[in-house]
């Protein structure tokens, strides 16, 4: 038997950088054969796809804002996936390892996200104002002191400069991980978890940096007036709460295909949702924390962002947020038998999911329709296909290894963890 | 009927009546705590439900053994926190609209959004003190005077030794056939304990 990890090339390497293991995995770890869990959510997501193209091609400026929002929720998963890895290393998590690698495999979005954000590149100059030309010109009618000011920044090659660097530092964070992790799969050396340590140690100050300036760029600069330095810990909220409903999601949809049956237990599903739990007042107290400020200060640079949130119609969707994002899952997560059913953990998580894209939809369609509120198809269309798509070579590639890290120290441990 | 309930909730905090002889109950003795959880899974099994188990340490998976069921600690918490929430949101009202009203930048005299750091606050701080007022509630203590005093042997439970006690108006007890169960579960020592309410000469 070979020990080594084998590098896959372009394109395989987008998919999953390293060569299917799944033949080396132990019996109670052994992947999912069912094909039906990627070949599905593919099917729909280049349906969905193909759908937003008709949106393309009847409005192009809707398509962009409806793109970038499902991108930014798909985005947000990835992010918090890797914000999990990098804890779960640092603290030297134990109750974590079985729900570990789906965490690593869905960190591997990356390069897919990478490729899936040449729409917003090219549709850059209809998403955000501050890439025109005549905003920054003096001697132009639409001149705009406010947004030339911040040219330094703001300006396109910086920004293309700037999703470059998150980029590359994203997959180099990820994979060097999820490449260790594969590793100790064929080759316990013990040299490994101090090394996924070391690698998490920076990796978390880089994730902080570049997540909050990625939230910035993408979604905070859509309205480039307004500026809020909280926005990236909000941004940061979801995305590490999200990632925690899909984890526990994926969790239970391997369970149903009869696979690592005494590895996850109600426990761990427990623990996973008192992090749902915890992130939806976390969410609303960053949220909240935000909107105090700008309401005490009462400045009209900042609460207009707001006031476009509450009246058009967008009052009604700013009410759904707060009650279905904050209160109604609040109640429902608090007791501890909520959390410890699978069937009541599922659907919390599709539910969280969903509100995560409502939640980024608020953040960015005020800016394309203040005047009237409303949820356009080719928003629906773009979040079915960009998470479709992704779940599809997500699942896929979970499926290629071995659906724990099998030779982790802390395995066993993480098996028999109870409260 | 008022009486029954007394007792039922104060056998939930472990503080069990004696019967006529003024027995209290029976205190067995095990060499370990492997041993007195699987006695513990004994006697709830044979259907006792009015006894507790002492140890000088917290001993995983005991109240599983007990079958105590979840802890209701939650509940007062939750009490605590609703309470702090109203108290909180009275009490900007009350202090901001009605007792001083201030004109601030022209704010609003009373209004949510500025209440709610002073109502999270309080949320959290009686929710806190809820969960540790009910824990003391619900293991009834403070209590400086417990029969199980009178035992030379259980002052050794906070040292090295692993009690179970049966109390003595448990419905299946009976002096003889309850210490035969807990020998049979392994007792090193059974004795029983009186009530009588008076001070230990020896002590």
């Amino acid at each position: 038997m070979s020990s080594a990890i084998k590098t896959t090339f372009f394109p395989t390497w987008l998919v999953d950088p390293v060569r299917e293991t799944a033949q080396h995995a132990r019996g109670p770890f052994r992947p999912v054969s069912n094909r039906m869990i990627w070949l599905i959510p593919l099917a729909v997501g280049i349906a969905g796809l193909a759908l937003a193209g008709v949106a393309w091609s009847v409005d192009a400026k809707q398509f962009y804002f409806s793109y970038l929002v499902a991108w930014a929720s798909c985005l947000s998963i990835t992010v918090g996936a890797l914000f999990f890895v990098l804890i779960q290393h640092l603290t030297k998590a134990r109750w974590s390892v079985v729900v570990r690698r789906i965490a690593e495999a869905l960190t591997w979005g990356f390069p897919l996200l990478a490729i899936l954000s040449i729409p917003i590149l090219i549709g850059m100059h209809d998403l955000y104002h501050w890439t025109h030309a005549d905003v920054m010109d003096p001697a132009d009618s639409h001149y705009d002191p406010i947004l030339a000011a911040k040219e330094p920044y703001l300006n396109t090659p910086f920004f293309l400069v700037r999703v470059a660097a998150y980029f590359v530092i994203w997959i180099g964070l990820s994979l060097l991980l999820y490449r260790a992790s594969i590793r100790q799969d064929l080759d316990a050396d013990p040299t490994i978890p101090a090394r996924q340590r070391k690698v998490s140690a920076i990796g978390l100050l880089l994730m902080a940096i570049t997540t909050a300036f990625a939230s910035y760029d993408f979604l905070m600069s859509l309205d480039p007036h307004w500026f809020s330095t909280i926005f990236g810990i909000y941004f940061f909220a979801a995305s590490f709460w999200t990632a925690h409903a899909l984890i526990a999601l994926v969790a239970i949809l391997i369970q149903r295909n009869k696979a690592l049956s005494d590895v996850i237990s109600e426990e761990h599903y427990h623990d996973l949702g008192k992090m749902m739990f915890g992130f939806t007042v976390f969410w609303a107290y960053i949220a909240f924390s935000q909107y105090m400020l700008i309401w005490y200060g009462n400045l009209p640079e900042e609460t207009l962002w707001y006031r476009h949130r509450l009246e058009h119609g967008w009052e009604a969707h700013s009410a759904a947020l707060l009650m279905l994002h904050f209160i109604v899952p609040f109640w429902i997560l608090l007791a501890r038998g909520a959390k410890r059913s699978k069937a009541i953990m599922a659907i919390m998580a599709v539910w969280f999911l969903i509100m995560n894209w409502f939640d980024m939809h608020w953040l960015a369609m005020p800016v394309l329709h203040p005047d009237q509120a409303s949820i356009h198809w080719a928003s629906l269309a773009s979040f079915v296909g960009v998470l479709g798509v992704y779940l599809a070579l997500f699942m896929y590639r979970l499926n290629r290894h071995a659906l724990v890290p099998q030779n982790d120290p802390n395995l066993a441990r993480s098996i028999s963890f109870s409260t | 009927m008022l009486k029954d309930l007394a007792e039922h909730v104060k056998a939930s905090m472990s503080i069990f009546g004696r019967d006529d002889t003024d027995l209290y109950g029976l205190l067995a003795e095990f060499k370990n705590p492997g041993e007195l959880v699987h006695a513990a899974e004994g006697v709830h099994t044979a259907g006792y439900r009015r006894f507790d188990t002492h140890s000088p340490f917290p001993i995983h998976g005991m109240d599983k053994a007990m079958g105590l069921g979840n802890s209701k600690v939650g509940v007062f918490a939750l009490g605590g926190g609703l309470t702090g929430l109203a108290t909180g949101y009275l009490l900007q009202w009350w202090t901001g609209a009605i007792d001083y009203p201030l004109n601030i930048s022209g704010k609003p005299a009373f209004a949510v959004e500025p209440s709610i750091p002073v109502m999270f606050e309080l949320t959290i701080l009686f929710a806190a003190l809820g969960a540790v007022v009910g824990m003391f509630a619900m293991n009834g203590l403070p209590r400086p005077y417990n029969p199980l005093f009178y035992s030379r042997r259980f002052a050794q439970a906070s040292d090295d030794a692993f009690f179970l006690h049966v109390a003595s108006n448990d419905k299946y007890f009976d002096v003889e056939q309850t210490g035969d169960l807990l020998r049979s579960l392994g007792a090193v020592h059974v004795e029983p304990i009186f009530d009588r309410e008076e001070a230990d000469e020896d002590l």
